[in-house]
């Protein structure tokens, strides 16, 4: 065991970036510690305050069909799905560091940063892929034809003490998760994002997609804050992988 | 042997890393291997480390071998760093061989010649904690 608790300490983190740097406004506990379990806090008009690095707790990262008893595929997208576990998920469009699906993006075990910026009527999603969606919070409409594109055209609006972000226009190559549950240019993303406490966001996420799904279904998930720390660089630069992805 | 495996399950435990592919499509999970040699080259890039070694079979000849770890900012997180692995270090590598035949793993476990372990995780703990995984 002493072999073991050394490679352990050796583990301590190291400065780099702003990997380790206080967060104003965090509240402590007595040891210095971000206090996770602190009431939510507020924005002047009194709306919660989202920004912060989050991350997923990871349960529907490869599967986000795991606790749904009977999927509600359409026979082609069930004909898809099937195609895709049988060689392994070796299409997946993240191996080739191509955008994550919403629904993906917070189950991941990568963080995302939420900013509120509230003085312009939207909220920022960035992540460490350098990537950014924007969720416009002014009572704009969603687009009547919107080009298709990997993200879509995401709105915002606070539903209680919710932000409800609705989205469409996606380009139908977003898989929901590592496993390949399918989607198409008719998907209709609603998120509902709860901050539970200072450090536990819950996200619903309910997938309407007529072409691919006989009826909406929704998904529960879990995200924690990342106290004290930034999103760091990863720029996908050495990706080695789809040349050895054979499948089966 | 109870230490390894002792170690081990913790390592299993540790926090997930990202799973930036499935790890099943590339590396076979029953196919393991276990690497002893000399550190040639450490790539500390996205979207995934890679540990090059030099191995030397009982012939005496070499081969280089590229192992897989997880993305950088994971492991900066665990606490690891560009330096942890250096080109001379003495490793062994333990993991499951790419599917393609090629020089390549999955590493699961980095350990250096003083007996630390670094790297922990790595896609394929994900894969194996995951209870969802294959479900549907």
């Amino acid at each position: 065991m002493r072999i073991l608790y050394a490679a352990l300490l050796c583990a301590v983190p190291l400065p780099a970036q702003w990997l380790n740097y206080p967060t104003k406004g965090t509240p402590r506990n007595p040891d210095g510690k971000a206090n996770l379990s602190a009431p939510v806090p507020h924005r002047a008009d009194g709306k919660p305050e989202m920004t912060g690095v989050w991350m997923g707790v990871t349960k529907y990262m490869i599967n986000i069909a795991a606790d749904i008893k009977e999927m509600p595929f359409q026979p082609a997208a069930a004909a898809e799905y099937q195609r895709r576990r049988a060689s392994e998920s070796k299409d997946d469009p993240s191996a080739q560091c191509l955008p994550l699906s919403p629904p993906l993006r917070v189950s991941i075990t990568s963080p995302f940063k939420l900013i509120d910026v509230a003085e312009k009527e939207e909220m920022l999603m960035l992540n460490e892929g350098m990537r950014q969606r924007e969720i416009f919070m002014d009572g704009r409409p969603l687009p009547k034809a919107p080009e298709p594109s990997w993200y879509g055209y995401s709105i915002g609006r606070w539903g209680g003490d919710d932000l409800v972000v609705e989205s469409i226009g996606f380009n139908g190559k977003l898989w929901l998760d590592i496993n390949g549950h399918p989607t198409s240019d008719a998907l209709h993303l609603t998120e509902r994002y709860h901050r539970k406490d200072f450090g536990h966001m819950s996200v619903e996420i309910t997938i309407d997609d007529p072409k691919m799904y006989t009826k909406p279904w929704t998904v529960h998930e879990e995200t924690r804050l990342l106290a004290d720390t930034e999103l760091l660089e990863a720029v996908c630069e050495n990706n080695q992988d789809p040349a050895h992805m054979i499948g089966k | 042997m109870k230490l390894a495996a002792s170690i081990a399950s913790i390592l299993i435990l540790a926090p997930a890393a990202w799973c930036h592919h499935s790890f099943a499509a590339e590396f076979d999970g029953s196919k393991r291997v276990t690497l002893q040699g000399t550190v040639t080259k450490v790539e500390w890039t996205n979207p995934h480390i890679y540990v090059y070694l030099n191995v030397k079979d009982t012939s005496g000849a070499v081969t280089e071998w590229a192992c897989e770890g997880g993305p950088p900012n994971v492991l900066l997180r665990e606490g690891w760093s560009r330096t942890s692995v250096k080109e001379g270090d003495q490793v062994t590598i333990e993991g499951a061989l790419a599917k393609d035949g090629s020089k390549r793993c999955n590493s699961r476990t980095v350990n250096l010649a003083d007996g630390r372990k670094v790297f922990a995780g790595s896609s394929e703990d994900n894969a194996a904690t995951n209870p969802g995984r294959g479900k549907q």
